[in-house]
C-alpha cells in the first residue's frame, strides 16, 4: 500500500512542487496551509511522514513541531523540516523555547534548507519510509 | 564702664585735697599732681579718665598741660578752672580741645555738672568704639566671606569643562578659562582685559552676541544652540553654546557665552550613522536575498512541476506548475519596479482627479482577492470632498500597497474567528487638505515591528515581503508632499493615515521655494 505524506507550507507553489514530488516517487499527498490544519489534518488521515515548513501564519512549523514531538501518539511520526530558514536559526528558536518551556525536544530526522532538487528531496522521504 | 579715676591739678594744695575729699566721696578715684610738669608724668604712669587743672601753675602752666595731653590722646577729657575775666586763656584753652570750664572758685554743683557731662562724653566715645569694632569685625567677617566665594567661583569656572567667556559692557573680555584656552588656542594672559570679542571670536559669531545682547534685555537666558566656530580657514569645529546677557538695574554690564566643543559627539554621531547605514545594507542585501531566493524556489519548483506534466501530458500539472511560474515571473517584475521607485527620482505628474474615484478603483481591483479570504471590505467616502490636483497612478499605487498590507494583516492574524474587515475611508479635511485611511482589523503591530517599518528591507513577513512595500509607499507619499500616519495595536488591528494637499502642484512649489 502507497504510504501517506503531509505536506505543510503557506506557500502554494511550494506545495505544488513537493505534492508532484510525492506522485511521481509513488507517495500518496496530503496538503495542509498552515500548522493549524496541520496538525487537523495529521490526527484525521495519519500520514506517514510530515514535510513541514517554518514560517506560516496561524501555529508556525516551530509551534507544530513541538506539538508533535510531545505528542504520546504522534512524537514517533517521522518528521522532514523543509524550509527557508537556516538549520541554525530553527535550533536556536528550539532551544529558546526550551530554556523557557523545560524538557528536551529531539532534533528533527532531516531538515532541508530550500530550494532542494526533486531527486534529493525525493532521496530524503526515501530514507525515512522508503 | 567701672569708677573714673580723676587727675586733680592745683599749685595750691589745699585746694587740691579739698577737690580730691569731695570726689572721692562721690565715688571716683583721685590723683593729684602740684604742677603742669608733674600732671603730665602722673598721666602718662596713671591714664586718667578726666583731667582738672588750674591754669596758672609754676613749670608748666594748664595750658601746656591741655595742649601736651591732647598731643598724647585727642580724645581725653580735660576740664579747664578758670579765674574769671580770664578770656584769652578761655579762648586758647578751647582751642586746645579742652572739654569744659568750670569757674574759680569751684563749686560742687558746677563740678558735678562738669564731670556728668564729661562721663557722658566718655561712655558715647566708648560705645561709638564699640561699634566701630563691631562694625570692623563685620566687614573683615564679609569681606573673607566675598573672598571665599569669589575663589569658589573663580575655582569653579576655571574647572569647567565648558569653556566659559565672558564681556563687560564694552565687550572686553574679563572672564576665559583654561577649557577657553582650549577652544580658541590662546593663553588666558594674552586675552584677559586684554582682548575685545571682536579679537576672539570669529566675526559672525561676535555679530550674533552683540545683536544677542542688544536684543536680550526680556530674555536673560537663551537655550542651547549649534554652531560651527570658524578660527581659521582649517581650524572649524561644531560647538553647542549658550549666552546670558547680565544686566544690573536694568543696564547692560556684559554677557556670557558658555561653549561646549561637539568635534567628538559629532564625530560619534557620525561613526553611529555610518555603522547604521552598513546595517541597512547588510539587512536590505541579505532581505533581499532571501525574497529572490523565494522566488528560485518558486521557479524551479514551477519548472518541475511542467516538466512532470509534460512528460505526462497532463495539463492540470503544466497549469499548476505555469501558473507558479508565471506568479513569480511577477514577483520578479514586482521587485524590481519596487527597486526603481526606490531608487529613482521621480516628479509626480500631477492632473485634476477625484481620489473618492480612485478609492473606488482599488477597492473593486481587490474584491475578488478580499472575498477570497474572508474579508470584508467597507468603502465610506466623503462627500464633500471633490476634485483634486495630484498624481492619480501615485494615489492609486499608495492605496493598492495598503490595501494589500491589511490583507496581509488579516490573513496572518493567528486568531481566526474573527470577522475580518478593511475598511478604506476619505476625509475632506479643510480647504487646502484631504486624508485617506486604510484600516484593518488584522494582526497589528507591536512597537518592535512598528520601529522598523520604514527601514529598508525590512519583512514582517518572513521570507514573503521584499522589505520595500511600505517604504515604496512612504516615498510615494512624500513625493505627493503628502505624510503618512500609523496606529496599530498588535491583536486588534492598524490603521494607515494618508494626508494630501488638495493641490499637490502648488504644494510642492512652495516646498520647492521654502
Amino acid at each position: 500500500m502507497n504510504k501517506k505524506v503531509l505536506v505543510v507550507d503557506d506557500d502554494s507553489d511550494v506545495r505544488s512542487f513537493v505534492v508532484t514530488v510525492l506522485e511521481e516517487n509513488g507517495y500518496i499527498p496530503l496538503q495542509a496551509c498552515d500548522g493549524v490544519e496541520g496538525l487537523e489534518k495529521i490526527q484525521q488521515e495519519k500520514p506517514d511522514l510530515v514535510i513541514l515548513d517554518v514560517l506560516m501564519p496561524r501555529g508556525s512549523g516551530i509551534r507544530l513541531y513541538r506539538q508533535l514531538k510531545t505528542h504520546e501518539a504522534l512524537k514517533a511520526l517521522p518528521v522532514i523540516m523543509f524550509t527557508g530558514i537556516a538549520m541554525r536559526s530553527f535550533l536556536k528558536s528550539q532551544k529558546a523555547l526550551e530554556a523557557f518551556n523545560g524538557g528536551e525536544i529531539p532534533k528533527p530526522d532531516i531538515y532541508l534548507e530550500k530550494p532542494v532538487e526533486p531527486e534529493e528531496l525525493a532521496r530524503a522521504i526515501d530514507t525515512k519510509i522508503g | 564702664m567701672g569708677v573714673e579715676k580723676i587727675l586733680i591739678v592745683d599749685d595750691e594744695k589745699i585746694i587740691v585735697r579739698l577737690l580730691s575729699m569731695s570726689l572721692q566721696s562721690d565715688g571716683y578715684e583721685t590723683i593729684t599732681a602740684g604742677n603742669g610738669q608733674e600732671a603730665l608724668e602722673v598721666f602718662k604712669a596713671e591714664s586718667p579718665d578726666i583731667v582738672i587743672t588750674d591754669i596758672k601753675m609754676p613749670v608748666m602752666d594748664g595750658l601746656e598741660l591741655l595742649r601736651k595731653i591732647k598731643e598724647i590722646d585727642a580724645d581725653n577729657e580735660v576740664i579747664i578752672v578758670t579765674g574769671h575775666g580770664d578770656i584769652d586763656s578761655t579762648i586758647t584753652a578751647l582751642q586746645y580741645g579742652a572739654s569744659d570750664f568750670i569757674n574759680k572758685p569751684v563749686r560742687d554743683e558746677a563740678l558735678a555738672i562738669a564731670l556728668e557731662r564729661a562721663k557722658d562724653k566718655i561712655r558715647i566715645r566708648e560705645q561709638l568704639a564699640g561699634y566701630t569694632r563691631d562694625l570692623e569685625s563685620k566687614v573683615a567677617e564679609a569681606t573673607e566671606e566675598i573672598r571665599r566665594k569669589s575663589n569658589f567661583q573663580k575655582l569653579l569656572i576655571h574647572a569647567s569643562n565648558d569653556a566659559i567667556v565672558a564681556f563687560d559692557h564694552q565687550w572686553v573680555i574679563v572672564v576665559y578659562n583654561p577649557a577657553a584656552s582650549r577652544i580658541f588656542n590662546v593663553p588666558a594672559k594674552a586675552v584677559l582685559n586684554k582682548m575685545t570679542i571682536d579679537d576672539l571670536y570669529p566675526a559672525d559669531a561676535a555679530r550674533i552676541f552683540k545683536t544677542t545682547a542688544e536684543n536680550g534685555t526680556g530674555k536673560k537666558e537663551m537655550p542651547w544652540k549649534e554652531m560651527t566656530l570658524c578660527l581659521a580657514p582649517d581650524r572649524c569645529f561644531p560647538v553647542r553654546y549658550a549666552t546670558s546677557v547680565l544686566h544690573e538695574k536694568d543696564e547692560f554690564v556684559g554677557i556670557v557665552n558658555f561653549f561646549q566643543d561637539m568635534t567628538e559627539i559629532k564625530r560619534l554621531e557620525q561613526e553611529l550613522v555610518q555603522s547604521e547605514r552598513m546595517a541597512a545594507v547588510g539587512q536590505a542585501v541579505s532581505g533581499l536575498a532571501h525574497y529572490v531566493k523565494n522566488i528560485l524556489i518558486g521557479l524551479k519548483g514551477g519548472s518541475y512541476v511542467v516538466d512532470v506534466g509534460m512528460k505526462k501530458n497532463d495539463t492540470d500539472k503544466l497549469k499548476t506548475g505555469w501558473e507558479t511560474i508565471k506568479k513569480n515571473i511577477k514577483r520578479v517584475a514586482d521587485l524590481t519596479q519596487d527597486l526603481l521607485t526606490y531608487a529613482k527620482e521621480r516628479t509626480p505628474e500631477l492632473a485634476p482627479c477625484a481620489p473618492n474615484e480612485i478609492v473606488k478603483e482599488v477597492a473593486k481591483l481587490v474584491s475578488d482577492t478580499a472575498a477570497a479570504k474572508g474579508i470584508r471590505l467597507i468603502l465610506k467616502t466623503d462627500p464633500d470632498l471633490g476634485t483634486g490636483i495630484a498624481d492619480s497612478q501615485t494615489l492609486h499605487r499608495i492605496l493598492l500597497n495598503l490595501v494589500s498590507n491589511a490583507m496581509d494583516a488579516c490573513t496572518e492574524d493567528e486568531d481566526t474567528s474573527k470577522d475580518f474587515f478593511i475598511e478604506m475611508s476619505t476625509h475632506a479635511l479643510d480647504r487646502d487638505r484631504f486624508s485617506i485611511s486604510v484600516a484593518d482589523n488584522g494582526c497589528g503591530m507591536d512597537e518592535e515591528t512598528q520601529s522598523q517599518l520604514f527601514n529598508p528591507m525590512f519583512s514582517s513577513k518572513g521570507g514573503k515581503g521584499t522589505g520595500l512595500g511600505l517604504l515604496v509607499t512612504e516615498k510615494l507619499v512624500e513625493e505627493h508632499k503628502g505624510t503618512i500616519d500609523i496606529r496599530t495595536r498588535r491583536g486588534k488591528g492598524s490603521c494607515f493615515t494618508i494626508t494630501f494637499p488638495n493641490d499637490a502642484g502648488s504644494a510642492a512649489n512652495i516646498g520647492q521655494g521654502g
